[in-house]
């Protein structure tokens, strides 16, 4: 890897009951997945603040990304529902930030997808690669 | 022993110093506390003494130091250096000092685009080259005072409201530090409000509510449907009688006092606020500019990609 | 060759500067006043929905906020096609004249009048409001109350007293009340009464003692612009705009017509535009010949019109015409002629709240967005002030074009630094004497721009540079 080619720093918000089983999973089974992710456990996808999405992106993250349980499957019963209707409000922020749409994904990976996972992050990290480092990229 | 004051504007409009002529009849108490060692807007000819041959800014040592304006050229920027050497406490007065206000609107474009349009693009002007003979290139963008540097007090608005002006400056002569709370304009409101609107959002086109009654009686003019930046805008504007300005003129409020504490992000908030009572942030027109209309230093406003 | 800068601190809408330049003897080649600021309201209000540039451009000048806000709101009207209802209007010319007065007071009192108060060869450090506090103790606390009194009377009106928001595309947002007027009553007469007593004064003890001054000081013949009705009154709301050349000649023309009467120049060395008269066929400061050069403010007001509708300040006007003649050139007079005004305002104020129909709620019709251009222009304290926009169906700017005030006299000012610059430097001879003197032209040229270029004692902070033709500093002479 040559020593200038943008490599990607991008959090991932992944919810304790399906899709950090998933990464684990993943782990378990060696199903490899890019080192640019930064895995940040939370209890639910509802959880996951717009603040703490836009936070991260005007503070140097090139893409973030947010699994939870597939929909009927959340442990909270509609977290991931609440995470869905917040999706178009952040993409109207990013928008409005001057970040393109593609930095931010939001994802449903049960635990069983250890395999989705390791694909959904591959695919993640090449699209960021792509759109390049973030305009409020600092480091 | 009088405290000394420094005072110097910038980019201004000269609506914060006619704030603080508007304190009235308590300006007149506090002035014989007050030394103005250097204030161009009341006073004083004698800082470089009588043949000063200085060619840099020289402000003499002062306790309180007060700026208004954001930072528009390299003059400003050196001004503002030596105020926070000489000053102990250096105040950022109104928004444009603050968050840029609205002059850092112009941050939505290069500053090349801003000639262009001045002296190229204008229907009674001959068109001309851009100035350039001896006159100071702008900066990029409009700077907050506190990107260039530290601030120890910030009294916004645009303009402030002119009891914060003799609050902060008695609690200075007191010895005691100034901070507005960190309440939001709706705290202050007194319409009334039920948690959801029951019309979509529309534009300030007609009366926002009836204003045959007291507007203590009007339902909140969000709730009507007019977006008003209350819920992430810092409360203080109507002093000591609290009623917020523009909702006291039967006007939403655009944020002149800027967000409700450091680090906060309005724009993210209003999206938010918007939508947890059911209405569509998608349907404001230039939203970037309108919810952040008097903080666009900071990087909050900048030149956007075009949209295909 | 020499060049000598004089940097004043202060600003004409920014931040602006003198160069003097030297020919190899010594003596003035040529001068400039350059504005060394620029913000492009011009630019960003373009895209912005048409009914929130009220609220914009009135932090273009925290002085005549009010000005602004009723131009912008004006040209609003016009985009969208419609007519403030009766009370609408009357409720912004209110505002508008109680805007005025805070203004004037300002100026003659805490400005250029400062000046004449104290006199002219009094001491800086006295030389301001506070001085005029200690001189005269209760005209000094008068001047305080005053503007505070207009402070809460536009806070009664509208809210917010800088900065408005409550002139608004098809009227006015906020009605008054009857007990609002009652209390208001009160505070309109009590300014109307110092009104007339700052007249009585400055025409007993100020203006007499300077009348040779006033004849002397910066005389140079210009063409006039203001603001008159249909039968030739004064208004500083509403109406055609009057350009009288310096014959005292005139023609009216409305504001859809300005693009005809007036251009605008650019100068390489300024950021400020130099208008002048179109009709003229061109533009030239040059003393011997000037082209196209004309005034605006209090005393090209005063000069346009015919008469004033109210009858004390109508009494001032003759009284100020049998003395000076019409059109008066003496630049000096701006302060008469900003003390006339003041009594007009003061008197136009009691009448609105008289007016029964100023509690009436109908003060705003609904707008429709539209594709459209409007011109909205108003008197501002110091000048003609033109808001032209253009809006697409959605009724969004397209297009924005802006004649401030104090842009009109841009070249006027310029002429005025040059023609006492020529007087006061001879053959490479100069002194922290003629920073003064200098200061003191531009000022007696026209006392106006104290708000624009002054410190609030009246005085110009100058800052003198001298460099060689190569722009290399020689030498550098400060007043301040
Ligand atoms: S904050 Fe507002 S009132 Fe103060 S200087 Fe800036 S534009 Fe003027
Ligand atoms: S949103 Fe506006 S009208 Fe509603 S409560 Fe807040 S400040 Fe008042
Ligand atoms: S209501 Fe909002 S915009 Fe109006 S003065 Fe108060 S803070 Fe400023
Ligand atoms: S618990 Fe997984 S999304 Fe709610």
């Amino acid at each position: 890897m040559s020593e200038n080619q943008f490599e990607p720093f991008i959090i991932a918000f992944c919810c304790n009951w399906c899709s950090y089983a998933a990464a684990d999973l993943a782990g378990v089974s060696r199903f490899q997945y890019p080192p640019n992710m930064r895995l940040i456990r939370v209890m639910c996808s509802g959880m996951v603040h717009p603040n703490l999405i836009i936070d991260a992106l005007t503070r140097g993250a090139d893409g973030v990304i947010v699994c939870g349980c597939h929909p009927g499957d959340c442990h909270y019963l509609s977290g991931n529902l609440v995470a869905k209707k917040r999706e178009e409000g952040i993409y109207l922020m990013l928008d409005d930030l001057g970040i393109e749409r593609e930095r931010f994904r939001l994802e449903w990976i049960s635990a069983a997808e250890g395999i989705k996972f390791s694909q959904t992050m591959k695919e993640f990290v090449e699209q960021i690669r792509k759109v390049g480092p973030s305009p409020y990229r600092t480091f | 022993m009088a405290v000394r004051v420094a005072e110097e504007w910038f980019a201004i409009c000269a609506g914060c110093e006619i704030t603080i002529l508007d304190i009235g009849e308590k300006l007149l108490d506090l002035l014989p506390k007050l030394e103005f060692v250097h204030m161009p807007v009341i006073m004083d000819h004698k800082l470089f003494g009588q043949t000063g041959e200085k060619d840099k800014i020289e402000i003499p040592e002062a306790d309180v130091g007060i700026i208004t304006g954001g930072i528009r050229n390299e003059e400003n920027k050196e001004v503002a250096k030596e105020m926070r050497a000489k000053c102990k406490t250096l105040i950022a007065l109104g928004s444009c000092a603050c968050f840029g206000g609205i002059p850092a609107l112009a941050n939505q474009f290069p500053v090349q685009d801003l000639y262009e349009k001045v002296y190229r693009g204008s229907k009674t002007t001959d068109p001309a080259e851009n100035p350039n003979k001896e006159i100071p290139p702008l900066t990029d963008r409009v700077y907050a005072l506190d990107e260039v540097v530290k601030v120890d007090v910030y009294i916004p608005g645009c303009p402030t409201q002119p009891e914060l002006v003799a609050d902060a400056l008695t609690s200075l002569l007191e010895g005691k530090p100034f901070a507005l709370p960190e309440r939001s304009v709706c705290d202050d409101c007194p319409t009334q409000r039920q948690k959801k609107a029951d019309i979509s959002l529309r534009r300030p086109l007609e009366n926002v509510t009836d204003i045959s009654k007291d507007v203590k009686e009007s339902r909140c003019f969000m709730e009507l449907g007019f977006l008003c930046l209350g819920p992430v805008t810092k409360s203080g504007c109507g002093g000591s009688e609290k009623t917020p300005r523009c909702i006291k003129g039967f006007m939403p409020c655009r944020g002149c006092f800027g967000p409700i504490r450091k680090g906060a992000n309005p724009l993210v908030e209003m999206i938010n606020a918007l939508s947890s009572i059911g209405l569509n942030p998608n349907e404001i027109i230039d939203r970037p500019a309108t919810i952040q209309r008097y903080i666009g230093a900071h990087n909050r406003l900048r030149p956007l990609p075009k949209k295909p | 060759m020499k060049k000598i800068v004089i940097q004043p601190v202060s600003r004409i809408e920014g931040h602006a500067k003198i160069t003097i330049q030297l020919d190899d003897a010594g003596n003035v080649q040529d001068t400039w006043v350059q504005v060394i600021e620029l913000r492009g309201f011009e630019k960003f209000c373009i895209g912005k929905p048409v009914e929130e540039l009220p609220r914009i451009v009135t932090s273009i000048c925290g002085v005549c906020p009010w000005s602004h806000h009723l131009a912008s709101s004006k040209a609003c009207d016009a985009v969208f096609g419609v007519q403030p209802p009766p009370t609408g209007k009357k409720l912004r010319e209110l505002c508008n004249s109680i805007a005025y007065t805070e203004e004037h007071i300002l100026h003659f009192y805490f400005l250029a009048g400062a000046d004449f108060v104290m006199g002219p060869d009094a001491d800086y450090s006295v030389r301001n409001v506070i001085g005029i506090a200690q001189k005269h103790p209760d005209i000094g606390k008068k001047v305080i109350r005053c503007r505070w009194l207009g402070a809460e009377m536009l806070d009664i009106v509208s809210g917010k007293a800088i900065h408005p928001v409550t002139s608004v595309p098809g009227g006015f947002s906020k009605p008054l009340r009857k007990e609002e007027v009652e209390k208001l009553k009160p505070m309109a007469n009590e300014v109307l009464e110092f009104a007339k007593f700052s007249i009585d004064f400055a025409k007993k003890n100020l203006f007499p003692q300077y009348l040779d001054a006033v004849k002397s000081i910066g005389v140079i013949n210009t063409g006039f612009l203001g603001t008159v009705k249909d039968d030739g009154a004064l208004d500083l709301y509403d109406g055609k705009l009057r350009m009288m050349t310096p014959d005292g000649k005139y023609e009216d023309f409305t504001y859809e017509q300005y693009t005809d009467y007036i251009a605008e120049h650019i100068e390489p060395w300024s950021y400020l535009k130099f208008p002048y008269m179109k009709k003229a066929g061109g533009f030239s400061m040059d003393l011997s010949s000037p082209k196209g050069i004309y005034r605006t403010n209090t005393l090209a007001r005063i000069n346009v019109c015919d008469y004033i509708p109210t009858p004390l300040a109508q009494a001032e006007l003759e009284e100020f015409r049998k003395n000076f003649g019409r059109p008066c050139q003496l630049t000096l007079l701006y302060n008469w002629a900003r003390l006339i005004e003041l009594l007009y305002n003061a008197e136009k104020i009691v009448q609105l709240l008289d007016d029964p129909e100023i509690t009436s709620l109908d003060i705003r019709v609904p707008v429709k967005p539209r594709e459209a251009r409007g011109i909205g222009c108003v008197e501002a304290p110091r000048g003609t002030l033109i808001h032209d926009y253009e809006t697409d169906a959605n009724g969004i700017v397209k297009n924005v074009n802006l004649i401030v005030g104090t842009t009109h006299n841009n070249a006027p000012i310029n002429m005025s630094v040059k023609k006492s610059a020529k007087e006061l430097i001879k053959n490479g001879k100069y002194d922290q004497g003629m920073l003064n003197r200098l200061e003191m032209a531009i000022r007696a040229y026209d006392p106006c721009l104290s708000c624009a270029t002054h410190k609030l004692d009246g005085t110009l902070p100058v800052k003198v540079e001298i460099v060689d033709k190569n722009f290399n500093k020689i030498d550098t002479l400060i007043n301040y």
